[in-house]
């Protein structure tokens, strides 16, 4: 679960942003000749409703329901116990309580006379999900990813510079020679304690001794060829770096040759695998390259935008 | 690694059913779906593992790093697809079975079910339920890994605290607690806290919010271990505790220790939550018991920090032999608004031991 800090700075992230990206929804309900837009989410798929309305299920599931030119609708698995503070940290001013989502959607559709409604990657929603929605009285209209956050904006990507810039810092510091004979329990408490305390809502720490992948710590000692790679969230916003304790670089992006793993950060899930440039245009995306020094793996990574014109740190 | 004893259990579940292959469905969420047959703490979005008939395990991971770890616990039977769907389509191919069963089918993205539909003609089934019985009572080796996390989660709360102190936001002591929680073994913590006095309903993750002398500190602390959660629910009072709140804890005490004195093979557990509730009631505090103010009266531990069944008065299920629960009457009352209490509880053949060695207390900092 989500234990960090969950919140929204409207400094950082202006309610004119969540403004702008619901015109977008709007219009994209138009386009497609619905009434309203739902789209799910869960505790490791909170990425695109977090975009819709800052919404983060730190447990659980939701839906987030757009209805044509009004606010949005979050329907809500939660105790009605925290819906003052999610609405503190949300545009959502309207929550549901629904212990059955598809039963709530149903009344919902009852109540505004909507008889169908767009669903963002309808095929994405958990089985038993689509297969209750799928009995209800509603015609259904996929509404495939692509549509509706086809290019990073600019608010977006000032939020994925904050976590990186707060990253790097942190990693540039932690994972260091100062390191070396610390356990990898060690290290990852120490980038836990750092990272939490500086702000994040989520963090995942990855360490290698150098003769394999970075995995979660093992007991393992740290030392001179050992890594770490950071899955960080700064308030909904994803950021992936690796840094080594014999502080190699890469060249970023690396050469045709280099052994990449490359994952997209703004899709679904946190991070997601990608196979090539192609697949990721216009999107966050990290790359980590693996290192080969004296028989051993070294790690570095960052992430950037995906642009037509090749990626860029951010 | 591969769960020796579950794999021998789930051998005998497909026999029973007449199943030809058993998929475990895992993503970041319910790794335990996956986990409970490869305990393998995969980092990519999803992993599948295929147990056949033959008692193979075949698994596919969608993050490159994962494929290490997870082909050395299935003898090197594990593949990479950067797509799910591809390496779903991929293992059904090899092996068309007639009937597949899927642990986590609910879970499921819709398109996956729907590609090993296509793959074998015919509707998979779900195995949710009957893997989900097999799992709630726990072998000799989960034991000794949920007995690790409790002694982490006690050790977490003494931590808790150390470090608790007027001034402090909410997310920095967590943050100080996650903190140790790993640095001593801890694979993943599940944590909740709230602070503050009556106006105080619930709790969440953590916020900017200062303690202040008087509040009231709750924690579910629940770190994993090996993929094993033990949960340790305690209250904290900043500075000394007042009359309400210490009469509030009495409560919160003596509900525990019903359930504690009750919890044994053959009890239903419905009555685990009732005995609880009983205290409430007889306190004058009877309508606090209901979902208005309170989730549950405990869960099943293990690979999930809230398995099932929950300690409800309206849940029935006959108590078991090895099963590991918290019992905790955790709910807001007027005296003292949120407040939580909990041991993580092993049923042993004649009754139930405590798991956590922490104090019995509402403890000050």
């Amino acid at each position: 679960m989500k234990r960090g800090l969950i919140s929204w700075d409207r400094d950082e992230l202006p309610v004119a942003a969540f403004d702008a990206r619901l015109g977008a929804l709007y219009q994209l309900c138009a386009d497609f000749d619905v009434p309203a837009l739902v789209a799910y989410s869960d505790v490791c798929r909170s990425n695109d409703v977090r975009y819709i309305s800052n919404y983060m299920p730190y447990w659980n599931r939701a839906l987030t329901v757009v209805p044509r030119g009004e606010k949005p609708i979050l329907l809500c698995a939660l105790s009605p116990r925290v819906y003052p503070w999610i609405k503190t940290v949300t545009v959502h001013e309207t929550i549901l309580p629904s212990p059955s989502l598809p039963g709530q959607l149903a009344k919902l559709c009852a109540e505004k006379g909507w008889s169908k409604l767009g669903v963002l990657d309808r095929a994405g929603l958990p089985n038993d999900l689509y297969t209750q929605l799928d009995a209800e009285k509603l015609a259904f209209v996929d509404v495939p990813r692509g549509a509706f956050r086809p290019v990073a904006t600019e608010s977006e990507l000032a939020m994925h510079r904050r976590a990186a810039v707060l990253a790097r810092e942190v990693l540039e510091g932690e994972v260091t020679p100062g390191a070396i004979g610390l356990s990898d329990y060690e290290l990852a408490g120490r980038l836990e304690r750092r990272f939490r305390r500086a702000g994040a809502e989520d963090l995942v720490v990855l360490i290698s001794d150098g003769r394999g992948v970075p995995l979660p710590a093992a007991g393992n000692k740290i030392n001179k060829n050992s890594s770490a790679t950071v899955a960080l969230e700064h308030n909904g916003h994803w950021v992936k770096l690796s840094r080594n304790a014999a502080n190699v670089t890469s060249a970023l992006p690396p050469s045709a040759t280099a052994d990449v793993h490359r994952e997209l950060l703004s899709g679904r899930y946190p991070w997601e695998g990608i196979s090539s440039q192609e697949d990721s245009l216009n999107v966050i995306t990290s790359i980590q390259v693996m290192i080969e020094r004296d028989e051993n793996r070294l790690y570095y990574g960052d992430t950037g935008l995906q642009g037509p014109d090749g990626w860029r740190k951010l | 690694m591969l769960n020796r004893d579950r794999h021998r259990h789930f051998l005998e579940l497909m026999a029973e059913r007449g199943w030809d292959l058993l998929l475990f469905y895992g993503d970041n969420w319910r790794k335990d779906l996956f986990r409970c047959l490869v305990n393998v703490n995969f980092q990519g979005p999803q992993a599948v593992a295929a147990l056949f008939k033959s008692g193979e395990v075949r698994a596919v991971v969608t993050d490159p790093w994962d494929l290490e770890p997870v082909a050395a616990a299935v003898n090197g039977n594990a593949s990479l697809a950067l797509r799910l769907a591809d390496g779903l389509n991929a293992l059904l191919a090899k092996e068309p079975a007639a009937v597949v069963a899927i642990n986590g089918m609910e879970h499921m993205e819709a398109r996956f079910v729907q590609i090993v539909r296509d793959s074998v003609r015919t509707a998979p089934v779900s195995a949710t339920l009957d893997v989900e019985e097999i799992r709630r009572v726990k072998s000799p080796e989960e034991i000794e890994w949920i007995k690790q996390a409790a002694d982490l989660a006690d050790r977490g709360y003494q931590q808790f605290v150390k470090v608790c102190e007027p001034g402090m936001t909410e997310y920095e002591l967590v943050a100080e607690v996650e903190a140790f929680v790993k640095a001593n073994g801890a694979e993943d913590n599940f944590m909740l806290v709230a602070s503050g006095g009556t106006e105080v309903t619930g709790m969440k993750p953590p916020t900017g919010r200062k303690f202040q002398v008087g509040d009231s500190v709750t924690t579910e602390l629940t770190p994993q271990v090996n993929g094993y959660y033990a949960q340790i629910c305690r209250t904290l009072v900043i500075g000394a505790p007042n009359d309400k709140q210490l009469q509030a804890y009495s409560i919160f005490a003596e509900a525990q220790q019903a359930a504690q004195d009750l919890l044994r093979p053959g009890v239903d557990i419905s009555d685990v939550a009732r005995v609880q509730n009983d205290v409430f009631r007889r306190h004058g505090f009877g309508e606090y018991t209901g979902p208005q103010y309170t989730r549950v009266r405990g869960h099943n531990l293990g690979l999930y920090p809230d398995e099932l069944p929950h300690v409800l008065e309206n849940v029935h299920y006959i108590v078991k032999p090895d099963m590991v629960l918290i019992a905790h009457p955790n709910t807001y009352l007027p005296l003292s608004g949120y407040m939580v209490f909990g041991d993580t509880l092993l049923v042993t053949g004649t009754g139930c031991v405590s798991l956590n060695k922490t104090e019995k207390k509402l403890f000050q900092s």
